[in-house]
């Protein structure tokens, strides 16, 4: 912009051009069309900044300050009063006070209470999981860690977090704008996930969805899901069960109303004492390499590792040196999958005749749990048809849920136990059975490519003694996030 | 009511906060002030949804609000025009015209704001959020920033243009493959 144009238009802005100033403006927007576009490209950063102001609070702690109704917006709100009844409730919540969404329940939210309304502010979520439903009725659940904001009651924008979208024939067109492509529903249940590091995915769990990236437009049926990259986009494996949906929101709000977050910080504090410890990993101070993201846990705010890619993992090194003639292991576990024929949960490196007693803990192609040390067999005439021990129930209901999943082993009683959310689900017998030995090892994967866990581990515990039935009851009632 | 009229109110409600935002920055480049915008924005809605029933189903709302919203402006204009400085009839006419095919762009360009906007740093970002409440005294705000007034709006300025430089970075990058 030259000059004399950039100082006119400045002032024209501000209110303080004087005739003169006015009449040359008008003549260079006459003259030119480029002129015209870039003035026209001004004033719609204005218009993009009152936007974006609407939906700005001076304090991001803050509880939600509810905003005077806009400028000028209850005259015209009381002139659709009189026009349809089914529709009045409906125009007043959305044109007295311009609220896009209405939240139906929290887990874990301090400053958002059900009932409360949002409008087009931004939203920051550190922790925890809620539930609302939009001004046209799509129930949506966004899990943090999350920073979104709606720009109406059909356009939710998501800078980061995951959520998942139930939508009615009133709400088609339900659209879901993310930094790097836009998900447009027409019609049912999707997912997108918005990680804090790559490229938005969206996941369509029934029905139809449009995604737009990088002007690259695609339909997407139930059972496609893919990554929007600024290259357009790319398959990605379809994983519904990592979302939460709105039954779920439901159950961890009453475990958290229950006080299970204290019960579980209080077990795990016992267990840390515990003399037999080897490892009780929360991830909750960092620490960990390996390939995986970093999401929310069972607790609002709590931290998990997700595998989603074949060969995601976690490394760990337990100390080689020890055998442990007895052995328990436990974890909480979200699997959001179950298609890989084996799944892990504790591999240790390498499976060599060398080192008896080595350690795979893992689910395997059955869905019910296997643990399997090298040098290991079965007592005559066991049933487990792979010949390791393996549980009896399997964890398929389980699949987009927390679930608790332990094993006690005893190399002199020569039994393995298996636990499935407390409960005991039955015990192998072995024939050979060498202490259990642990060393370096990968939670969500082995030295192979068949053993990819897809999900969350939350807590795992390795401890170096064999608790008893009722020790695993209460560790999984103290630990669980539901009620 | 009879249903029919509770289904078109739903309907043009749908419709309508699909399409408000780009009509409100379309009315928005015509106006000198915010203020006045919401002021004739205001009258647009009425109109709108006095005149739904005119409105075929399945035809293009935007260009069908943007019709409404030009001839709205210019009545505005015309009206304002005799004590305040605004746009030439002709100047807004052509701005006007020229929406229909310049949205698309404008519309990427709203939405690249909010992708700069997180990298302008505190208190800067902060500052800019309160010039532009609606509520807000420019002269409240200028003497809280410790500048005069005339000092903001520079300030102001220098925010859009940087803010207008970044859309454009951004937008060009994600256009690359």
């Amino acid at each position: 912009m030259n000059a004399d144009l950039e100082l006119l238009g400045q002032r024209y802005l501000d209110g303080s051009v004087d005739a003169e100033g006015m009449s040359r403006l008008n003549a260079m927007l006459a003259a030119d069309a480029d002129t015209r576009r870039r003035f026209a490209e001004v004033l719609n950063v204005d218009s993009a900044l009152a936007t974006q102001a609407m939906g700005w609070r001076a304090e991001p702690t803050a509880t939600l300050r509810l905003r005077a109704t806009a400028r000028g917006r209850t005259g015209w709100a009381t002139a659709f009063i009189g026009a349809a009844a089914a529709c009045i409730a409906f125009a007043i919540w959305i044109f007295s006070s311009r609220d896009f969404a209405r939240v139906e329940n929290v887990a874990g939210i301090q400053d958002l209470a059900p009932g409360s309304h949002l409008r087009g502010e931004r939203r920051e979520l550190q922790g925890g999981t809620l539930a609302l439903v939009t001004a046209h009725g799509a129930r949506v659940v966004i899990e943090a860690p999350a920073v979104f904001q709606f720009e109406s009651a059909q356009r939710l924008r998501l800078m980061r977090g995951r959520l998942s979208a139930e939508v009615p024939p009133a709400a088609k067109g339900f659209t879901v704008v993310t930094p790097s492509g836009v998900a447009v529903d027409l019609g049912t249940r999707f997912g997108v996930d918005v990680p804090a590091a790559g490229d938005a995915e969206v996941h369509v769990f029934a029905g139809e969805v449009i995604a737009l990236a990088s002007h690259d437009r695609r339909s997407l049926r139930t059972g496609d899901a893919v990554a929007m990259t600024t290259a357009g986009h790319a398959a990605r494996q379809t994983r519904s069960a990592a979302f939460i949906q709105s039954d779920e929101v439901t159950d961890l709000t009453a475990g958290l109303a229950a006080g299970q977050r204290a019960r579980s910080a209080a077990a795990l504090a016992q267990l840390r004492n515990d003399a037999a410890l080897i490892a009780l990993l929360d991830f909750e101070t960092g620490g960990g390499t390996g390939a995986f993201r970093t999401v929310q846990g069972r607790w609002p705010g709590s931290h998990a590792p997700e595998f989603v890619e074949v060969g995601d993992h976690l490394k760990l090194d337990l100390g080689g040196e020890h055998s442990w003639p007895r052995l328990t292991l436990a974890a909480w576990v979200r699997l959001d999958r179950l298609d890989a024929p084996y799944q892990s949960l504790l591999h240790t490196d390498g499976w060599a005749a060398s080192n008896p007693g080595q350690v795979h803990w893992m689910v395997n192609r059955f869905s019910t749990m296997r643990l399997a040390l090298k040098g290991n067999t079965l007592a005559a005439g066991s049933p487990e048809p792979d010949s390791f021990p393996d549980s009896r129930t399997p964890v398929l209901p389980e699949v987009g849920r927390w679930v608790h999943l332990a094993v006690i082993y005893d190399s002199e009683a020569r039994t393995t136990r298996f636990f499935l959310n407390g409960r005991f689900d039955s015990e192998s017998r072995e024939a050979t059975a060498h202490p259990a030995r642990l060393g370096p090892a990968q939670i969500g994967n082995w030295n192979r490519t068949d053993r990819k866990l897809s999900g969350r581990v939350d807590e795992m515990l390795i401890l170096g003694r064999a608790m008893t039935d009722a020790e695993i009851r209460a560790l999984f009632e103290a630990g669980n996030p539901y009620r | 009511m009879s249903p029919a009229e509770t289904k078109l109110h739903c309907r043009f409600l749908r419709l309508f906060t699909t399409h408000e935002e780009s009509v409100r920055a379309f009315v928005r480049r015509l106006v000198p002030t915010r203020a006045d915008a919401d002021d004739v924005m205001q009258e647009v809605s009425i109109v709108l949804w006095k005149k739904f029933g005119s409105f075929h189903e399945g035809a293009d709302f935007r260009a069908w609000a943007f019709g409404v919203a030009r001839f709205e402006v210019l009545g505005w204009l015309r009206d304002k025009g005799r004590d305040r400085l605004v746009l030439d009839e002709g100047v807004a006419l052509k701005i006007a015209q020229e929406a229909e095919v310049l949205e698309p762009a404008l519309s990427r360009q709203r939405e690249a704001l909010e992708r700069c906007l997180v990298r302008v740093p505190e208190p800067q970002r902060s500052l800019l959020m309160r010039a532009y409440q609606p509520e807000a005294r420019i002269q409240e705000v200028a003497a809280a920033s410790g500048r005069s007034v005339p000092g903001f709006y520079q300030w102001l300025h220098r925010m859009r243009k940087t803010l207008l430089d970044c859309i454009h970075a951004t937008l060009a990058r994600e256009a690359s493959p």
